[in-house]
């Protein structure tokens, strides 16, 4: 890291005396000012807090001590204990990851189409996995029911850290007492690790997804699976990321589990596979996977073509909304899926059937040319004499709210083939991420 | 002079849908200028110009580099570029960007009152009255009020400048409109 000038920090001083400290953390100026009036207006709400309950505070004793946590690199989110995802404040604690804004401009955009989607089932269902402080599954719920007369809304966050769980649990308490459109959803969270082969045999542990779901008697179908999944390889880990993110967030969050035979980058993917298996399994029709560049978006929609099972796969930058200003910053002119707003990219979508009415979007050319519900049938290279799911029907029946009928017909038509997809035997106890499955290879 | 501004832009680019709700605010207010004001009620300031998001662009300031889960940024400044009159305007208030995003759309319109109504727009309205109201103290205080306005001058300019998100309401002195033509 360039030092910083010896002029920039005299004239921080002259400012504030505060400022030179907290110039190491911001870089620049302008946000160093900003962070410190924040931390200021924090302070006086302490104090005024401790005054409400009798007591008194040295507010210059305070300030000087967070002052110096945030020089010595911690994240200001972690010392004002929260941080605005969209128009939800959430809470957030040593441990969890902080939510990110980019994170937040993708799920607002991802609402406001359905907000205006046509043939809503009576119950949206959707699944957030690696839920960490619980923001998307509350900002979902807060954007989808700013206006009024929507569908019920289902929402399952799931995470594998106790830890993320708890604050997930307080933010939901929270946000439901703030918000009353947060109220009217059915948001709940569950611990599981979607890294776990179902099949396998598990004695301790998180369970994997589908033993969790069927445990709580949860559907075994969702209509939108979203999910912003630790990304960053190794690598990248020490290269990339910035030393607040390093020093102070949970790497668990950050960094995939390493795989003995993979490579790097294949590490830093490792979540997106189990992820769009579990996507073909819940029978999901819109799924919104965050990842941290061009390129790893490029790598998770291919490996999505490959599927051939979505009628059209797209990215989105940080601001999805935004129109790119001029066509020479544009790089959808020639990518091989379109590319929506401005900034890096940001996330990967896919949708088929009802989900692309949802969009409103138009099958894409290279969608599969039947319907999702037979897709399936026509794809060689799903193989057909892998262990069937185990689906507990009489669980199905009981928590799920859709015709029986309908569910199982296609259930039955889409087996999910755990050891082609993972290239283990269903029951090995060995984590199915550990192998690259030979997909694609006809 | 701001009437011959407005008259001036390239017709183009001034989205039609805008025109004749400008006009009904200028044209009215715009007859009972230039140097003749009479106070309105405080309760009852002009109504605030529409402001369609098809007339400006809107960015976030970030530098360059990874996003997402790489960095935890905590500042998230909005900016904002109105592409008839080219006013731009930047918002850093609150940690929140939605926040942000409504307070300089907030600013934005009050920058393009001011260069297009002068004298009359809210925020010079608001800023005189307020002055007024201190001047029709007694004549000990108003002499005193005056060596203030006399010293702080200086820093007032500046407040309103850089206030980003604030409507800059207590700021400023009685007479002078000139703050409302400096836009960034
Ligand atoms: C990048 S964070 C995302 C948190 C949150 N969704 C957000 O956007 O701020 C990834 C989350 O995945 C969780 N996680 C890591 N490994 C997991 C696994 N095997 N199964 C389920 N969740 C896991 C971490 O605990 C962490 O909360």
């Amino acid at each position: 890291m360039p030092r910083l000038p010896t002029s920039l920090l005299r004239r921080a001083y002259a400012l504030d005396p505060y400022l030179p400290a907290l110039l190491g953390p911001c870089r620049d100026l302008c946000a160093a000012q900003n962070e410190l009036r924040w931390l200021r207006e924090h302070v006086d709400g302490v104090a005024e807090k401790r005054r409400a309950r009798g007591g008194t505070l040295a507010r210059a004793a305070l300030l000087r001590e967070l002052v110096g946590k945030r020089a010595r690199g911690m994240p200001l989110q972690y010392i004002l204990g929260t941080e605005w995802f969209g128009e939800v404040e959430i809470r957030c604690r040593k441990g969890v990851l902080i939510p990110r804004q980019d994170t937040a401009a993708s799920i607002s955009h991802l609402v406001r189409f359905l907000r205006d989607a046509p043939n809503l089932p009576s119950e949206l269902r959707v699944l957030d996995l690696c839920t960490g402080t619980g923001c998307i599954p509350l900002l979902f719920a807060h954007d989808f029911y700013d206006a009024s007369s929507r569908p019920d809304l289902r929402i399952l966050g799931v995470d594998v850290s106790e830890k993320a769980l708890e604050l997930a649990a307080h933010n939901l308490e929270r946000t439901r007492k703030a918000q009353a459109s947060v109220a009217k959803g059915n948001i709940s969270f569950l611990q599981a690790d979607i890294l776990l082969n179902p099949f396998a045999d598990q004695t301790e542990g998180p369970p994997s997804l589908k033993t969790a779901l069927n445990l709580k008697r949860m559907p075994q179908f969702w209509d939108i699976l979203i999910s912003n999944p630790p990304y960053i390889s190794p690598k990248e880990y020490w290269k990339t990321t910035t030393r607040s993110v390093r020093g102070f967030e949970p790497k668990l969050a950050l960094v995939p589990p390493p795989d003995a035979a993979g490579t790097d980058t294949e590490q830093g993917d490792a979540f997106y596979r189990p992820l769009l298996t579990i996507a073909q399994d819940v029978e999901a029709k819109i799924v919104l996977l965050e990842i941290a560049d061009l390129d790893q978006a490029l790598r998770v929609g291919r490996r999505v073509r490959e599927m051939d099972i979505y009628d059209g796969i797209e990215i989105w930058c940080d601001q999805p909304d935004a129109h790119p200003n001029t066509a020479a910053e544009d790089p959808a002119s020639d990518s091989e899926f379109p590319i929506f707003g401005t900034g890096n990219a940001r996330t990967v979508l896919c949708h088929r059937g009802q989900g692309t009415q949802w969009l409103q979007r138009t099958p894409s050319p290279h969608a599969p040319t039947s319907t999702p519900a037979d897709t399936t049938e026509d794809c060689a290279h799903i193989s057909h004499d892998g262990l069937e799911p185990s689906f507990d029907k009489t669980l199905l029946h009981a928590g799920d709210g859709r015709p029986f009928h309908e569910r199982t017909l296609k259930s039955r038509k889409e087996p999910v083939d755990w050891e082609h997809w993972t290239g283990k035997p269903a029951n090995a106890a060995a984590p199915w991420y550990t192998k690259e499955p030979r997909l694609g290879r006809r | 002079m701001p009437l011959p501004r407005i008259l001036a832009l390239p017709p183009l680019l001034r989205p039609p849908t805008t025109t004749s709700a400008l006009r009904n605010h200028i044209l009215p207010s715009h007859a009972s200028r230039p140097f003749h004001i009479t106070p309105r009620p405080l309760a009852n300031l002009p109504p605030r110009r529409p402001l369609f998001e098809s007339e400006f662009t809107e960015t976030f300031l970030r530098g360059s580099g990874p996003g997402g889960q790489k960095i935890n940024k905590t500042s998230c400044a909005v900016q904002l570029k109105h592409l008839p009159t080219g006013i731009v305007v930047k918002c850093q208030e609150t940690r929140s960007r939605a926040q942000n995003r409504k307070l300089a759309r907030r600013l934005l319109q009050d920058r393009i009152e001011e260069m297009e109504l002068g004298e009359s727009a809210r925020t010079v309205v608001k800023r005189r009255r307020e002055s007024e109201r201190k001047r029709s103290r007694g004549k000990k205080a108003r002499r005193k009020y005056r060596k203030l306005a006399e010293g702080e001058k200086g820093e007032d300019e500046e407040g309103v400048e850089e206030g980003g998100g604030s409507d800059g309401e207590a700021l400023g002195e009685a007479t002078r409109g000139d703050g409302a033509s400096k836009v960034g």
